[in-house]
């Protein structure tokens, strides 16, 4: 009961958090909006019992990416003055349809019967992924970091002035 | 438990490609400002040279490696045959494109090599995560590619549209991966595979269209499609030639292993599903292409409406003829790069990517304009070309697998397509040409387009050593 | 030597419109000189095919089987009888008159002259294919070459009428690959050769896919035949296309639909082709009466000759569509025999009488006059001689004047059919009646009566369009007198085929 309620709350948080990144106006509020964003992910997955990953998302997301965009925002020129009218002539439509998909997700969800799996929660959740990452999802951790060395290039690629 | 060392054979050619690719970046440290060419052809060379380790692979016994992760087979090792070879041509097309317009050349190349390390891996990827994680690479690679030319504002809002819509398509297919995940506790293909039988059927049908709505973004399937005329006039037309065969199969790749293994025993009709959106794909590619007069919109409609047929192949991938889907993806492959690649000469030479500027092309620039004649024929389905052949497969697979209707409304569309395919031979044959003077192509690009005709005629004219190379890739892995 | 035979014949304008691609531009004669070396030389070696052609043989002869993709069961399997012998022989024949005739088009020589060749290549290879795959791709490939040739060197709408011509053929052609895979998919063993799907008849158990596949077949035949009402392409593409395309429009590429109809249809569909039978034979009579008054109204006179190729064409499906119609009656086996028999000829006879006529066009409208208007001449009897003279005959072979070829083919159709079909063979007559009114009128506009002072001072025929005309006279006259060797040929096929659908 306690963990539906805080469930609720953390997810209220997050979804609202997130409207606001995507639909203000000021850039800065846009930005410090990420924060209860992320951190609300983080809270729920603490309540999935994944406290290392809650660490890093917190650490990395609500702290490094975060404070990163404000500094990108400050080091722009009038960067933080920046104002965006957001034009969206389809919020009626886009609306009715998320409305329509949330209500089919929904009765999908709780009409189904979810198999429970058998199996015990490691003792350290931070061992069982380092141990993870080394064997069993060794390729994928190691693709991870090509992908990030790919996203590195590009990023400098686009953002560099061409001379 | 370690993992057995025969697993890094088995990812041999991925392992070339990625160090490849960081030799290409420490290379491009040293060349100076103006002879970044050099860069090209040593990626060519070394792409060429990487078709070694998957020719090894061929003839090993089909397994999972890494886990269950990762697969080898026939199925994989072709597609990554196609990856490879495709980005050798479009490097080799590019070099004249890339020269003058931007001081980032060195760096495109390298982006190409990485993204032929992912869709290697889209092609063996046996896991949730590595698909998804191959899919990104790939996406974020192409995003990059798409708005290289910064100056140019065509290409700002491809890379951007392109972007968006891929991240959106992205987590779409992400929360339908994780609906699976959470209804059978693995993620694994082969373990969904067996653990899908019992399933409740609402939540598996939610979870497959919304893995389509990724997968079907990356193979321009309707109503997915939305983005690729605008990206691809706006990219550059080399990477639109990636976009528009690499990404394009690796994607089918994807889909078809994610179908066949996965969905294998699931309670849902895929089949009829595909099959449905194969014939809205066909369809609306076709009619949205006849009124275009831009030849690089044109040829993305014409790839959505291609994409449609492959979907038709996916849908009957059954039987003798299961085979035509992958003969025709190496047929499309020809003769769409080699399209592409006249677009790119003209567009170079001419500066002109509109249709009615490839008027008297006939006279002008006789080889080429007979090449393009080729590369539409081929795209029609008109033999003695590949594209006839891979079209008469996948006829014939659907009509096997009583699919009729399916392959008479591809008929309708065959002949529908003629029409704007015939469009650029008019222009280039039928119509006088607006200035004179011939028109002349770089040696790269003509390495190219010599390499892409020929495949396109000798796939045409003597199928069967292609036939034995698809017969032994059809045999995908299934548990 | 004998072996390779047909792949010879097939194959050699391919080659030499190879050698014709490699001669440099600017050397319009050589390039001239080659092509017509390689039709020549292409036209003897299917006259040749006559030594070790067994005349009374029944069934394939000169067979060449080779594995072209054994994955899929697909042969190069090439093979002559009295059905396709006579057609590739025309093929032949009208291709290096043509080339003759084309001597003055000056207008990106190579390009015409090597699609001339592939487009030989490619008829002669449909006469001869005998798997499906080889029959389809050597279909496809004869309609690119006619497009460009419309399309490039025709007349004021060619890129309208060589478009129009593209997308009909096509139509038809995806209709037959459904057709064609429906056959293969249905037979034990799967194959895509044509002798052993006759004899396997896959779809004979099964009604509804007979009829598809029948109807399949149907569309593509029957447009490129073509018969009313698929036969709207037919009068653009004719006119349009310059003078040399015409002829082999004519001459030869509309009997590519009729040749599918007598070797892919009736054998291999025959209970469904005779339950259809009635329905073709009633299209090809309206074709047949259709095409004749449609004519006499032409102002036009190459349009003229268009719409006397679909009545011409209406007979021929006349004689096949009865000869369906006796499928399974032993006792109309004869008339069903000499209906085919009928047919075959007039085949062979339309395509040197209306390659004559077009060239008559074209020798009035690209070289003298530069007008087709059948009311813009008048007394040319007496200007233009021996061009009169021709032209007199192959109008009148046309309307079937007993001498000539036209005459022997439509009395062996009317024969035939009128013991299976009376009632339409009546009315087909009547066609009869109306194509001769209008060519009679039609010689009398313009050879006869007062002489228009304009074409006072036209030249008589030259020595390239007599030796382009004057063959094809000849034989009219020659197979219209003594038709024997030919209706041998023909004969025994046909009576072989109507064995088969007894």
């Amino acid at each position: 009961m306690g963990q539906l309620a805080a469930f609720i709350i953390l997810s209220v948080v997050t979804l609202v958090s997130a409207v606001v990144v995507v639909a203000s106006q000021n850039i800065v509020r846009s930005a410090l909006s990420l924060i209860p964003t992320l951190l609300g992910i983080a809270g729920v997955y603490i309540l999935l019992q994944a406290e290392y990953v809650a660490g890093i998302q917190v650490l990395i997301y609500a702290g490094a990416i975060t404070v990163l965009i404000l500094f990108v925002i400050m080091l722009t020129e009038h960067g933080t003055g920046a104002r965006f009218r957001q034009v969206n002539e389809q919020v009626l439509p886009g609306t009715i349809a998320v409305a329509v998909l949330a209500a089919l997700l929904m009765a999908v969800f709780f009409g189904t019967a979810w198999p429970r799996a058998a199996g015990t929660l490691p003792q350290y959740t931070a061992t069982s992924i380092g141990t993870t990452f080394l064997t069993s999802a060794i390729l994928v951790f190691i693709v991870t970091s090509f992908v990030l060395l790919v996203a590195l290039m590009g990023a400098i690629v686009i953002a560099r002035r061409e001379r | 438990m370690p993992l057995p060392i025969e697993d890094l054979w088995a990812v041999s050619p991925e392992i070339w490609l990625a160090g490849l690719g960081l030799l290409l970046l420490v290379l491009d440290l040293f060349v100076p400002s103006g002879r970044k060419a050099i860069v090209g052809w040593a990626a060519a060379a070394g792409l060429t040279l990487g078709l070694v380790p998957i020719l090894g692979l061929v003839g090993v016994t089909p397994r999972t490696v890494f886990f269950g992760t990762y697969v080898v087979d026939g199925f994989a090792i072709f597609f990554k045959i196609v990856a490879v070879a495709s980005t050798v041509l479009v490097i080799l097309s590019a070099m004249d494109v890339l020269r003058g317009q931007t001081q980032f050349e060195g760096e495109m190349y390298i982006l190409l090599t990485f993204t032929a390390l992912g869709l290697s891996l889209m092609a063996g990827s046996a896991d949730l995560i590595m698909v998804v994680l191959s899919i990104e690479f790939v996406s974020l690679c192409s995003y990059v590619m798409a708005g290289y030319f910064k100056a140019d504002r065509r290409g700002n809002e491809a890379g951007l549209k392109y972007f968006l819509f891929g991240a959106g398509a992205s987590a779409v297919m992400i929360y339908g991966f994780s609906i699976l995940y959470g209804l059978t506790g693995q993620t694994s293909l082969y373990a969904i595979a067996s653990a899908l039988s019992g399933a409740p059927r609402p939540a598996v049908v939610v979870a497959l269209v919304m893995a389509l709505a990724g997968i079907g973004f990356k193979v321009s399937m309707v109503p997915f499609h939305q983005w690729t005329p605008d990206v691809y006039e706006g990219a550059p037309t080399p990477v639109a030639a990636f976009l528009s065969v690499a990404s394009k199969a690796a994607g089918f790749a994807v889909l078809l292993r994610l179908l066949a293994v996965a969905f294998a025993s699931a309670p849902v009709d895929w089949i009829t599903l595909i099959a449905g959106l194969s014939a809205v794909t066909m369809t609306v590619g076709n009619l949205l292409a006849l009124p275009q007069r831009n030849i690089k919109r044109m040829l993305a409609y014409s790839s959505i409406s291609h994409a449609g047929f492959l979907l038709m192949g996916v849908a009957a991938y059954a039987g003798e003829f299961a085979q035509g889907l992958l003969y025709y993806i190496l047929a499309y492959a020809f003769t769409n790069l080699g399209a592409f690649f006249v677009a790119v000469t003209v567009g170079q030479r001419l500066g002109t990517d509109d249709i009615p500027a490839y008027a008297g092309l006939g006279e002008r620039a006789p080889a080429l304009a007979w090449l393009m004649a080729l590369f539409m024929l081929s795209l029609t389905g008109i033999p003695p070309t590949a594209g006839f052949v891979g079209k008469f497969y996948i006829f014939g697979a659907a009509v096997q697998n009583g699919l009729i209707w399916l392959a008479a409304i591809g008929v309708v569309n065959s002949v529908i397509a003629l029409y704007y395919y015939v469009g650029v031979i008019r222009a280039m044959f039928l119509m006088p040409p607006a200035s004179a003077g011939p028109v002349g192509q770089p040696a790269a690009l003509q390495l190219a387009l010599g390499i892409t005709g020929l495949g396109t005629l000798a796939a045409g004219l003597f199928p069967q050593p292609f036939v034995t190379l698809v017969s032994a890739a059809s045999l995908l892995l299934r548990f | 030597m004998d072996r390779y035979l047909l792949s010879i014949t097939i194959f050699l304008p391919l080659v030499g419109g190879l050698i014709v691609l490699l001669i440099p531009k600017g050397q319009e004669r050589l390039m001239r000189q080659v092509a017509l070396a390689t039709a020549a030389l292409a036209f003897l070696v299917s006259l040749w095919l006559l030594g070790p052609f067994q005349v009374g043989g029944a069934e394939m002869q000169l067979q060449e089987r080779y594995a072209w993709i054994p994955a899929i069961g697909v042969h190069y399997h090439v093979g002559i009888d009295g059905l396709s012998l006579p057609l590739v022989i025309l093929t032949t024949l009208l291709t290096v008159l043509s080339i003759v005739y084309s001597w003055r088009v000056d207008v990106r020589v190579k390009e015409y002259l090597f699609l001339f060749l592939l487009l030989e290549t490619a008829m002669v290879g449909v006469f001869a294919a005998l798997d499906f795959f080889l029959f389809f791709v050597f279909w496809e490939v004869s309609i690119v070459p006619m497009y460009f040739l419309i399309g490039i060197w025709g007349g004021p709408r060619k890129e309208y009428a060589a478009i129009k011509f593209f997308l009909y053929t096509l139509v038809g052609s995806l209709a037959m690959l459904l057709a064609i895979l429906l056959l293969y998919f249905n037979a034990e063993p799967r194959t895509f050769g044509i002798l052993e799907l006759i004899g396997q008849q896959p779809l004979a158990r099964a009604p509804l896919l007979a009829s598809l596949a029948f109807w399949g077949f149907f569309l593509a035949f029957a447009i490129k035949v073509p018969m009313w009402p698929f036969h709207t392409w037919l009068p653009d593409a004719h006119v349009e296309a310059p003078t040399a395309g015409s002829v082999i429009l004519a001459g030869v590429l509309l009997k590519l639909g009729t040749y599918g109809f007598v070797r892919i249809s009736l054998p291999m569909l025959p209970e469904t082709f005779r339950e259809y039978a009635p329905v073709v034979a009633i299209l090809a009579v309206i074709g047949v009466v259709y095409g004749a008054l449609v004519a006499m109204a032409q102002p036009d006179l190459k349009k003229l000759v268009a719409y006397s190729s679909v009545n011409h064409m209406g007979y021929v499906m006349l004689g096949v569509a009865a000869a369906a119609g006796a499928v399974g009656a032993p006792e109309r086996a004869g008339a069903a025999t000499l209906a085919l028999n009928g047919a075959v000829f007039e085949m062979v006879a339309h395509g040197i009488i209306t390659g004559a006529l077009f060239l008559i066009v074209g020798v009035i409208y690209d070289y003298r006059a530069h007008t087709r208007g059948v009311d813009d001449f008048g007394g040319l009897g007496a200007v233009l001689p021996r061009y009169s003279g021709i032209t007199m005959m192959a109008m009148l072979a046309s309307l079937g004047l007993p001498g000539l070829m036209g005459f022997v083919a439509e009395f062996l159709i009317f024969v035939g059919s009128f013991g299976i079909f009376p009632e339409l063979t009546v009315i087909a007559v009547t066609g009869v009646v109306f194509s001769a009114a209008m060519f009679l009128w039609t010689i009398q506009r313009i050879f006869l009566g007062p002489k228009n002072p304009r074409w006072a001072a036209l030249p008589d025929l030259d020595g390239r369009e007599a030796v382009s005309l004057v063959p094809l006279a000849a034989i009219m006259l020659v197979f219209g007198v003594y038709p024997r060797p030919l209706l041998e040929v023909i004969n025994a096929a046909m009576a072989s085929l109507v064995t088969v659908l007894r």
